[in-house]
């Protein structure tokens, strides 16, 4: 029957250790271990490009038993190449959080986070220019993310690091490549209101400049121009949707 | 409105794009590219197809809604593809005959079917679901395979054969598989292509493959193409007429002047066996 051949290929590429059952149903034990190695290397490249400096933090023993880890657990899940590495890093972190250095996951969570952003869809398209009173339009993909550790900093040191809470924007230039914007704890989560686009800017900034118990002064309102003007300007900010009229 | 697509054509690949789009070279006349890697993208790969399709007419090549599945269909995939392809305006597309998951888990690789008649039915009642779900002309491609064959199964050919007759379907006719599989299993491609209805043939693909120590031959798309491939595209081209041809290379990306290289003997190829003078 075609369902347990498929099934039994299936156990054979991903499973931890082939069985003679499976290998004896499909028929040659020596062909198949080499479809096992073709679909175990196709994904294993895409991850290791996805998180090298992790890669290399904990070297290819570790991160090779990850991906055995896995695979074994029933993943791939996705049938898009290029969303094999997030399933890959949902499952590990939390692994490598209890086995690795401390600073390990956070490296990973922002390498995973900056492949995300530079595969992410197309940017949505605004219906208006930027203004208080409408709902702010962000381009896809964009993300922030709160980091003990400063990860971003390349080379990784050979002593790891130490300790230096960041906060971090992750947006995609125009040359498609990911940036690191650094956020103090406010912008983040302005970013993150707007990013939401749930409320109009206006109501965003009153509600996150309330929860700061920061007083909406001439000098809020400057540092607030400056953050929206360096978003429109860095493509983060694309403009927005006026409200229903 | 869907342009013609004739001639040699090449896969639009992240690695050879940038020096492709520039160039922007006569002597290729088309493109094909894998939705899978597009659909729901934006970044450089938007790019990449917008700049590809102001010169060049553009085909599709699915990677993961293969034919030999048992399970469902995801429908929502479907829409989205049969949605993507429409604003393409492909003239077809194409999708492998072969396992492509299981257990909704993707190998993201092609595995091979058993050659049987079970297989091809659950084949052909797919082919059709899909060709009716995405709305434009569906052909299969024959895949290559490593492993071989239970004793009771069909010819490989007689299996393509029986899956495109029950579906009524258009093929993708990968002379490099052929070739592959040819030495792999000790059969004759010649003979494999005399036993292929050559009217349902809407696209050639050929290109290289890398042999290992043991002599098996694996579809890597990764080498050069050979002077044997090249010989039995010349019998092929013969047989079909002037059908497009592809040139396929994923892995080991050369210079696009070394690409281009190939291109031409291929042109040279194609014209030879075909009489055809197509230009872009």
């Amino acid at each position: 029957m075609l369902a347990d051949h498929a099934k039994a290929m299936q156990r054979v590429c991903f499973g931890a250790e082939p069985s003679k059952a499976d290998l004896e149903l499909l028929g040659s034990r020596e062909r198949w271990l080499v479809y096992r190695d073709l679909v175990r290397t196709r994904l294993s490249n895409v991850i290791g490009v996805a998180l090298a400096r992790t890669k290399s933090a904990i070297g290819d023993e570790a991160f090779s038993r990850a991906i055995d880890e896995w695979l074994a657990t029933g993943s791939p899940r996705t049938r898009y190449l290029r969303y094999v590495p997030s399933e890959l890093a949902e499952f590990a972190i939390p692994i490598w959080q209890r086995t690795e250095a401390p600073w390990v996951a956070d490296l990973a969570g922002y390498e995973i986070a900056a492949w995300e952003v530079r595969h992410a869809p197309r940017n949505p398209t605004p219906s208006a220019e930027f203004a208080f009173d409408s709902k702010p339009v962000l381009a896809a993909g964009v993300k922030v993310l709160r980091l003990a550790y400063p990860v971003q900093n390349e080379p990784t040191p050979n002593t790891g690091y130490a300790p230096d809470p960041t906060i971090l924007c992750l947006y995609r230039d125009k040359n498609h490549r990911t940036i690191p914007r650094k956020l103090n704890p406010l912008a983040a989560d302005l970013l993150e209101a707007w990013r939401a686009a749930d409320q109009t800017v206006a109501e965003s900034v009153q509600q996150v400049a309330a929860a700061h118990h920061a007083q909406i002064t001439p000098v809020f309102i400057e540092k607030l121009s400056t953050l929206i003007a360096d978003s429109i300007q860095r493509g983060i900010l694309l403009g927005g949707h006026s409200p229903p009229s | 409105m869907t342009r013609d697509v004739a001639g040699i054509g090449l896969g639009l690949r992240y690695d050879l794009a940038t020096e492709l789009l520039e160039r922007r070279p006569k002597s290729v006349a088309w493109l094909e590219i894998h939705p899978e890697n597009y659909i729901d993208r934006g970044g450089r790969y938007q790019e990449m197809l917008e700049l590809a399709r102001e010169d060049w007419p553009v085909v599709t090549h699915g990677l993961s809604t293969c034919l030999g599945s048992v399970e469902p269909f995801d429908a929502s995939y479907l829409k989205e593809l049969g949605g993507f392809l429409k604003d393409l305006e492909v003239p077809w597309h194409s999708e492998h005959l072969c396992l492509g998951g299981a257990d909704d888990r993707f190998f993201h690789d092609l595995l091979p079917l058993p050659f049987t008649e079970e297989a091809a039915q659950i084949a052909s009642q797919r082919l059709t679901e899909v060709r009716d779900a995405i709305g434009v002309p569906l052909a299969l491609e024959n895949a290559s395979y490593y492993a071989p064959q239970g004793p009771d199964g069909l010819a490989e050919a007689d299996f393509v054969v029986e899956v495109l007759e029950k579906a009524d379907a258009k093929l993708l006719l990968d002379v490099n598989n052929v070739y592959v599989n040819g030495r792999n299993f000790g059969f004759d491609p010649k003979a494999y292509m005399d036993r292929i209805p050559m009217e349902r043939v809407v696209q050639i693909h050929v290109a290289g493959h890398f042999v290992r120590d043991d002599g098996l031959r694996i579809d890597t798309h990764g080498e050069p193409v050979p002077d044997d491939v090249y010989e039995l595209l010349d019998y092929t081209l013969r047989k079909t007429g002037p059908v497009p041809v592809l040139l396929e290379r994923d892995n080991n990306v050369p210079p696009l002047d070394e690409l281009l290289s190939e291109v031409d003997d291929l042109w040279k190829i194609y014209r030879n066996a075909t009489g055809a003078d197509v230009a872009r």
